[in-house]
């Protein structure tokens, strides 16, 4: 970690306002984001998702501002509520993921078998091709919307589990612990009363960035046939279906769902990068 | 699933050879058999199997001609069948195919249990190289359609590989087969039928889209499209719409659910669907011109039974549907009604509910579970569509309602689907629906001593004015479509006259390969 040195010298001559300025904004516009797909999509009319032989594959038009697909399906009412079910099916896999992460950290402080077995599994979990694995767990699951969340769980763990560790361990290191240690602290009262309050700024930038990447590889699993049932709306779904469509010359049978999981993903990216910024200037979390 | 790395290796592959010698037939119609080519584990099971032949075969109008066979008769009793074999049909291995194999052929296939069912069949003997006896256990005058289907192996060297490598007397034998890619096939050239034009014929595997995609860069010269999409056919193609009696509709499971299970462990019944009222509403409410008009494109018919059209269906047994205020009143007749207020009626607290199981992989299937669930909602049936694997739905086909297909060129398809030996086996009678009376009708038809005579049995079994399996009387399936097969085929091919098509959308247009040509250089 000798960049990181360099680094954190040099840091002080920068404002850190700009990066919370940032942080906020980015935040702002995700959780605006977020709130409009949940929303809209709890709004949605009854049968704004029915099938309708008289509209199939109408093009973008008053009563059906993107257009319907071939069974006559309006795309927006079904584009948002694919990105509900991709925000949820996120949110529940990133939060997953980001406990295994916490929990695998935290072990690290527990002995050196420990933390000898956390790196050893987070290095042999980087080590293989991610979305190979993904698909594994998902066909091993049987695919469907629990194939895709405990696919996403098990396999986006290990950068942050490597970040927390890493943290954990500096902090397990210093007087005040070893103090709370001496005065008969046991492990597990140290984790919780001195590592996880700590730990806080990198869990939740941690599970911001995993985020877009749970969203995105729900869609991944989706397209290719091992997520969610293809009736009904996702986005992966969906843009399995354009697939076709787009051959026929629909063009806005892809371009909603698309543009809509680009977006999303997009600002939660960012907003994950601008609080990875904030809570970890030098940098570290992927 | 979508292999785009695949598809794009074969795309290129085509393009590359194409320049090297005379371009080759492809065809991306689908129908790769998981077990190989093996017609005694059931390969060529709708007849045309390709790299081997038959004893009869069917023709354009779907007569009954010769193949292997140059006459045949039955006997008086209905029992026994004695053939004449033609003395110049050779193996692909220049090995002369004899009476002898023959019988091999047809006794394996009574013992080995696959698809070609032929349980009736007591023994096969060559009386002499080109004589064959194939004596049965009972009258059963399907069996004549086995004959122009069970594709005839060698006795000398059939054996343990035979699905992989197949050794035939049919019009192709085997190049290459790389599973889930392509089948490559050549003319055989001891094939007694004559010349075929192409030096070799190609047939691609893999999705829909896949298909679609090798047709617009013009690698394919015959695709299988789903009938929603076939009107937009590439440059240089031209649609074809074939007529069928390949069918869908929702097949009930017909027994309450008692906790019995299958010898799987899966288990059979389903309380709603086993009340009759619920199955015949459905059949009553279900509008099969919208769902025609959904799934198809337009491109189908509606369908009352499993062989609309063909000269064993009974138009009595239907109910045309498109009626949802006498599919309420039978609702309500049965006291199934909405109590709580959420839109589905109960009864004795039991909601009418169940899933509609359908294959993820088939958009039409797919269409058709979705507009079926809408159409139900409207008389307060929840049928919940669940898109699964082929796995799961043999799971669970005996205690949910699945979107299931058939229809063949014989009539003994009805008797699988409804006589009681057959609850429970493979696709057939899923609901384990047993009726002693259509039963009887059904044994009666198989005996008859001739084929029409066997009609008004047929007909009977179906609807005789009390019972039957029918929608009118024990409504076993709510029949919804009968589909149109829709290919795209090169301008320059020439498929010449077409049968009406069995179930199988893909495949069956192969019939009559050997006869197609390029019509232009």
């Amino acid at each position: 970690m000798t960049d990181a040195t360099e680094l954190t010298v040099t840091l002080p001559a920068r404002s850190r306002k700009i990066p919370r300025q940032r942080a906020k904004w980015h935040g702002a516009v995700a959780l605006v984001l977020l709130g409009a797909v949940l929303a809209g999509s709890a709004l949605l009319p009854d049968g704004a998702l029915s099938v309708n032989a008289a509209a199939r594959a109408l093009p973008p038009q008053p009563g059906h501002l993107l257009g319907t697909d071939m069974l006559g399906r309006d795309i927006a009412a079904r584009t948002l509520a694919a990105l509900a079910q991709s925000v949820q099916v996120g949110l529940l896999a990133a939060g997953a993921s980001t406990l295994v992460a916490v929990v695998l950290g935290l072990a690290a402080t527990f002995g050196r078998l420990a933390d000898h077995a956390v790196g050893v599994l987070t290095e042999l979990a980087l080590g293989l091709p991610h979305f190979v694995l993904l698909i594994m767990i998902a066909f091993a699951m049987g695919g469907g919307t629990t194939g895709v969340v405990v696919a996403v769980a098990l396999t986006h763990w290990p950068r942050l589990s490597r970040v927390l560790r890493h943290e954990a361990q500096t902090i397990a290191a210093s007087d005040y612990v070893a103090i709370s240690r001496a005065l008969g602290r046991s492990r597990l009262w140290v984790a919780r009363h001195h590592l996880v309050p700590h730990l806080v700024p990198q869990i939740l930038a941690g599970f911001i960035v995993i985020f877009p990447h749970a969203i995105l590889h729900e869609a991944g699993l989706s397209f290719i046939g091992l997520g969610i049932e293809p009736h009904l709306p996702s986005i992966g779904v969906m843009l399995s279906e354009s697939l076709r469509e787009i051959m026929a010359g629909h063009w806005w049978v892809a371009a909603a769902p698309g543009l809509g999981l680009m977006l999303v993903a997009l600002a939660f990216e960012q907003f994950g990068e601008a609080l990875r910024r904030l809570s970890d200037p030098a940098g570290g979390i992927a | 699933m979508f292999r785009p790395l695949s598809t794009l290796a074969v795309a290129l592959s085509l393009m590359l050879t194409a320049q090297a010698e005379a371009r080759p037939l492809v065809l991306a119609i689908g129908g790769e058999p998981d077990a190989g080519f093996d017609p005694i584990m059931g390969w060529g099971h709708y007849g045309n199997p390709l790299f081997q032949s038959t004893l009869l075969r069917t023709d354009a109008d779907l007569n009954l001609v010769g193949d292997l066979a140059t006459d045949w008769a039955l006997s008086e009793d209905g029992l026994v069948w004695r053939l004449r074999l033609r003395k110049d049909a050779m193996f692909s291995d220049g090995t002369p195919l004899t009476a002898k194999d023959v019988a091999f052929t047809y006794n394996t296939a009574r013992t080995a249990g696959g698809l070609a069912d032929l349980t009736v069949l007591k023994e096969a003997r060559a009386l002499d190289a080109t004589t064959v006896e194939l004596e049965l256990t009972e009258p059963r005058i399907t069996f004549v359609s086995r004959l122009a289907t069970l594709g005839i192996v060698p006795a000398a060297s059939y054996g343990e590989g035979y699905a992989r490598h197949p050794v035939g007397s049919g019009p192709f034998r085997m190049v290459e087969w790389r599973e889930g890619e392509q089948l490559v096939v050549e003319p055989n050239p001891h094939w007694h039928g004559g010349e075929i034009a192409f030096e070799r014929v190609s047939f691609i595997f893999g999705s829909e889209e896949a298909g679609q995609a090798l047709a617009r860069t013009g690698a394919a010269d015959l695709v299988a499209v789903p009938p929603s999409l076939a009107d937009g056919a590439p440059s240089g193609m031209k649609v074809l719409h074939v007529d069928t009696v390949d069918n869908r509709g929702l097949a009930f499971p017909m027994v309450p659910r008692a906790g019995e299970t299958t010898e799987a462990g899966t288990p059979i019944g389903n309380d709603v669907t086993a009340d009759p009222a619920i199955r015949v509403a459905i059949n009553q409410a279900l509008d099969r011109e919208a769902l025609v008009a959904l799934a198809l494109n337009g491109h189908g018919r509606p369908a009352t039974g499993p062989a609309d059209g063909l000269p064993w269906d009974n138009p009595e047994a239907a109910i045309p549907g498109n009626d949802p205020a006498t599919a309420m009143q039978t609702l309500d007749a049965a006291g199934w009604s909405d109590t709580d207020g959420d839109g589905i009626r109960e009864k004795d607290g039991l909601p009418a509910r169940f899933q509609v199981l359908y294959p993820a992989s088939d958009s039409t299937r797919q269409a058709l579970a979705l507009g079926a669930s809408e159409q139900l909602r409207e008389i307060g049936i929840d049928a919940q569509p669940t898109g699964s694997s082929w796995d799961e739905i043999g799971a669970l086909m005996h205690s949910e309602v699945v979107v299931l297909g058939w229809g063949a060129h014989d009539p003994s398809e009805v008797f699988y689907l409804h006589h009681g030996d057959y609850a429970g086996v493979d696709y057939y009678n899923t609901g384990h629906y047993v009726n002693p009376t259509v039963d009887a009708h059904l044994e009666a038809a198989e005996a008859a001593p001739s084929f029409e005579a066997s009609l008004a049995e047929w007909k009977a079994a179906a609807w005789d004015g009390e019972t039957g399996f029918g929608p009118k009387g024990d409504a076993t399936w709510a029949w919804m479509v009968n589909l149109e097969h829709a290919y795209w085929a090169s301008d320059c091919l020439d498929l010449g006259p077409l049968q009406v098509h069995p179930h199988g959308h893909g495949f069956p247009i192969t019939h009559d390969l050997p006869s197609w040509r390029w019509t232009c250089e």
